[in-house]
């Protein structure tokens, strides 16, 4: 095949076995790829109320169909399951260079089902696939995980995913992290490996990707590149990454800061791109991306590639810790027992408030490092009272001591760092996001009027299908002027057929209204899209947007704004004429209509 | 004086735009295993060496081929006669960076500089690598490079023994 593999890994863990099976013809023009692709095989999998961490439940991974090309930013990998943590339906993807070594192994992707008996790590060496025992693996780190499937593989070429001690304890808020310092962020990636006794996969990938005619496609890669890509828009990934944005959105008036109580860091310079800057010993790239935006940091000892904006601002600010040493040795900690950062971030600010403000004592403190670093390991090991509270999540971590005016996450996933009283962009975003509170989906904060909710509906329903798609074809957040007419000439040049733009807008408002019609199947409603108590209720404190709330009513205008602009009614049901329109009244997957 | 391939792992960021770009134009498809030039990525230390041919100006695998099939033409670049070569192999083990490697019949291939405008120093956007006469500091950052050589093992353990080694001291 062009640009796809053809195959796909089906690991049955329970029985413990391998096959492959041709890619499904069927859903790749309607589908495409990774994101969109992953969740078709997901939908034809499971159930929607089926118990996330059950040996049932699926775990699809799949690359995009530009992944292992020289197309840049286009080799993300994409994972799509239930989450344990919200219980929606969830996608994460990562960078790095696992997704093109799956492909150069020969597959597009991997279905796992079942739950094995006793810890084991698949092993990928091109058509070699094997089941392998974890027993001597467990409880390591991510880290050394990696490090010891490369030596059972024999190369030091091959790429992992692995999990740590935290996924192994079933933390609804672990990850899956890859090359150190990568993760299937989010949502309990780690937890879904963990509840199927599944260590790690490593994988070395030795064969080809095959276009239609090299020299028309590199020609394609070039121009678009130059001319679109490596612009004013998208070079702050090159120059700064993702630390710039601590100025901007102190600027703004929107950087948590103290648990989502300021919206302005005034220490923000011990942690901003200039603080990086000083502390950066080299630029790090994910595969064939030419931007480089991960910045590789050592303060003392402290060494890490990253810190990312989330976690300067939701381990950093928002728990008032403004030292980058202590943030790098968080981050580290957090990416080696495998720990998501924003969540865990968010969950030790709000016990530092629920400290302070008398409900419990946790023994954490706005600005205290040396506990704030501690409950880490706790957290991931459950080896004390509080770790074992922390561990839950903000959520139930506020359900449990009465404290949900404190809690800041939305169906269950504690909120990105921009703060929604300043931008109620980010606040639609965040309220109709598939899985809880996230920044990935429609990304509102350069809008010309942060509070105009008619816009910002029409702008969140716009970037949500344009990524449902960009997800899809592999590509990464940072080329933000890539579009589908790009994508369509990409594709069309890759596969010598024509791809339309119009083709994949549709595509991206499909995977988007499949995803809701499993959550309502999975039994949210419309009174899940909302935000937490503390957005609608307590004035916003310091910087530019101080005094500001997302009140109640507001907020039900512009969720009723959003699901008319989307052709759902006012429960947020997709009308059987957009159903229709999308070809999902065709699904053959009854199980995810609602 | 001739232009010639450097690379400067400082600046490497790990990428493999040179490695895709190689494998697009030698073998017709994106295969970075085929390429000649390698990245040796070091994720936990944040570190990238890429692995170029130097063009040895006394070359073992030269002086071990038996059929004559390897011959340095006027810019400096040894290349491989396929008609010549007898895919006997005797030159990947002879190179001490693990640069030469065989094709699917056997046959030798290495990096020839594309005829004088390698495409891996063009798609490179971290000035890792250059193609240039090259300065002082440049040509002992080689001389330091070529220190690193390797008797045994694959050409993939070859070049990760050289790797390392230089990560190791960047990253001391």
């Amino acid at each position: 095949m062009r640009l796809y593999a053809g195959k796909m890994l089906i690991v049955d863990l329970t029985a413990n076995t391998v096959s492959t099976e041709p890619l499904r013809q069927e859903w790749i023009r309607e589908y495409w790829g990774a994101w969109g692709l992953a969740l078709r095989y997901y939908c034809d999998a499971v159930e929607p109320e089926i118990d996330p961490l059950s040996p049932e439940n699926v775990v699809v991974i799949m690359a995009g169909p530009l992944g292992g090309t020289l197309v840049p930013l286009a080799s993300r990998l994409c994972l799509v399951s239930k989450s344990p943590h919200t219980r929606t339906i969830f996608e994460s993807n990562i960078g790095g260079a696992f997704g093109p070594e799956l492909k150069f192994a020969g597959y597009d992707g991997i279905v796992i089902k079942g739950r094995a008996e006793v810890p084991v790590f698949l092993k990928i060496a091109d058509d070699r696939v094997t089941l392998e025992s974890a027993e001597s693996l467990t409880g390591r780190g991510i880290f050394e995980t990696e490090k010891l499937m490369e030596a059972a593989i024999g190369t030091p070429e091959a790429k992992c995913l692995a999990i740590g001690p935290a996924a192994e304890n079933l933390i609804t808020f672990s990850m899956i992290g890859s090359e150190s310092y990568r993760q299937f962020g989010r949502g309990g990636t780690g937890a879904l490996f963990g509840s199927k006794n599944l260590k790690g996969i490593v994988c070395r990938g030795t064969g080809k990707i095959d276009v239609a005619e090299m020299g028309a496609f590199l020609e394609r890669i070039s121009y678009y590149k130059a001319h679109d890509l490596l612009t004013d828009d998208n070079l702050w990934a090159k120059t700064d990454g993702t630390p710039i944005l601590v100025e901007v959105t102190n600027e703004m008036g929107i950087h948590p800061t103290k648990n989502y109580t300021r919206g302005f860091n005034g220490r923000k310079e011990k942690l901003n791109s200039d603080a990086i800057q000083a502390a950066k010993l080299g630029d790090r790239a994910c595969f064939a991306c030419p931007m480089a935006c991960g910045k590789f940091t050592r303060v003392n000892s402290a060494e890490i590639e990253g810190p990312e904006y989330e976690t300067l601002c939701l381990a950093g600010s928002n728990c008032e810790v403004n030292d980058l040493e202590a943030v790098i040795r968080f981050n580290r900690l957090c990416d080696d027992l495998g720990l998501d950062t924003m969540s865990c971030g968010s969950t030790i600010s709000l016990a530092m408030e629920m400290t302070e403000t008398g409900r419990h004592n946790f023994n954490l403190h706005f600005g205290q490092v040396d506990e704030y670093l501690k409950v880490i390991y706790e957290i991931a090991t459950l080896s004390t009272e509080r770790g074992r509270d922390l561990a839950q999540g903000a959520k139930k971590l506020a359900a449990k001591y009465s404290a949900d005016d404190l809690s800041m996450e939305v169906k269950g996933l504690e909120m990105p760092a921009y703060e929604p009283r300043g931008n109620y962009g980010m606040g639609i975003a965040y309220a109709t996001s598939e899985r809880g509170a996230c920044h990935l989906r429609a990304f509102p904060i350069f809008a010309q009027d942060p509070h105009d909710i008619d816009a910002l509906v029409t702008e969140v329903v716009n970037a949500q299908n344009a990524n449902g798609i960009k997800w899809s074809m592999g590509f990464c957040d940072f080329w933000g002027t890539v579009n589908t007419q790009i994508e369509a000439e990409l594709m069309s040049a890759g596969l010598g057929e024509p791809v339309t733009a119009e083709e994949l807008d549709r595509a991206g408002e499909r995977i988007w209204n499949l995803s809701r019609l499993f959550n309502l199947q999975a039994g949210f409603t419309a009174a899940d899209d909302t935000l937490p108590k503390k957005i609608m209720e307590r004035p916003l404190e310091d910087g530019s947007q101080a005094g500001r709330v997302f009140s109640r009513e507001d907020l039900t205008y512009a969720m009723q704004m959003y699901y008319r602009q989307r052709g759902w009614d006012e429960q947020g049901v997709p009308s059987q004429k957009k159903l229709h329109d999308l070809g999902l009244d065709q699904l053959c997957v009854k199980e995810c209509r609602s | 004086m001739k232009k010639q391939l450097f690379a400067n792992p400082d600046h490497c960021t790990g990428c493999n735009r040179c490695a895709l770009i190689c494998s697009a134009l030698k073998e017709g498809a994106f295969q970075p295993d085929k390429a000649r030039i390698r990245i040796n990525n070091f994720p936990l230390r944040g570190y990238s060496v890429p692995s170029i041919c130097f063009q040895c100006p006394k070359a073992n695998c030269m002086d071990v081929c038996p059929s004559s099939a390897l011959y340095r033409d006027a810019d400096g670049v040894v290349l491989v006669n396929e008609n010549l070569c007898t895919a006997c192999g005797t030159c990947v083990s002879a190179c001490p960076y693990g640069m030469m490697e065989q094709g699917a019949a056997g046959i030798a291939y290495k990096c020839d500089c594309c005829g004088g405008d390698p495409a891996c120093v063009r798609e490179c956007h971290a000035d890792a690598l250059l193609y240039a006469v090259g300065d002082s500091e440049q040509i002992r950052l080689k001389g330091a490079q070529m220190k690193y050589r390797t008797a045994v093992g694959t050409p993939a353990e070859k070049r990760h023994v050289m790797a390392e080694k230089l990560m190791k001291k960047a990253r001391s």
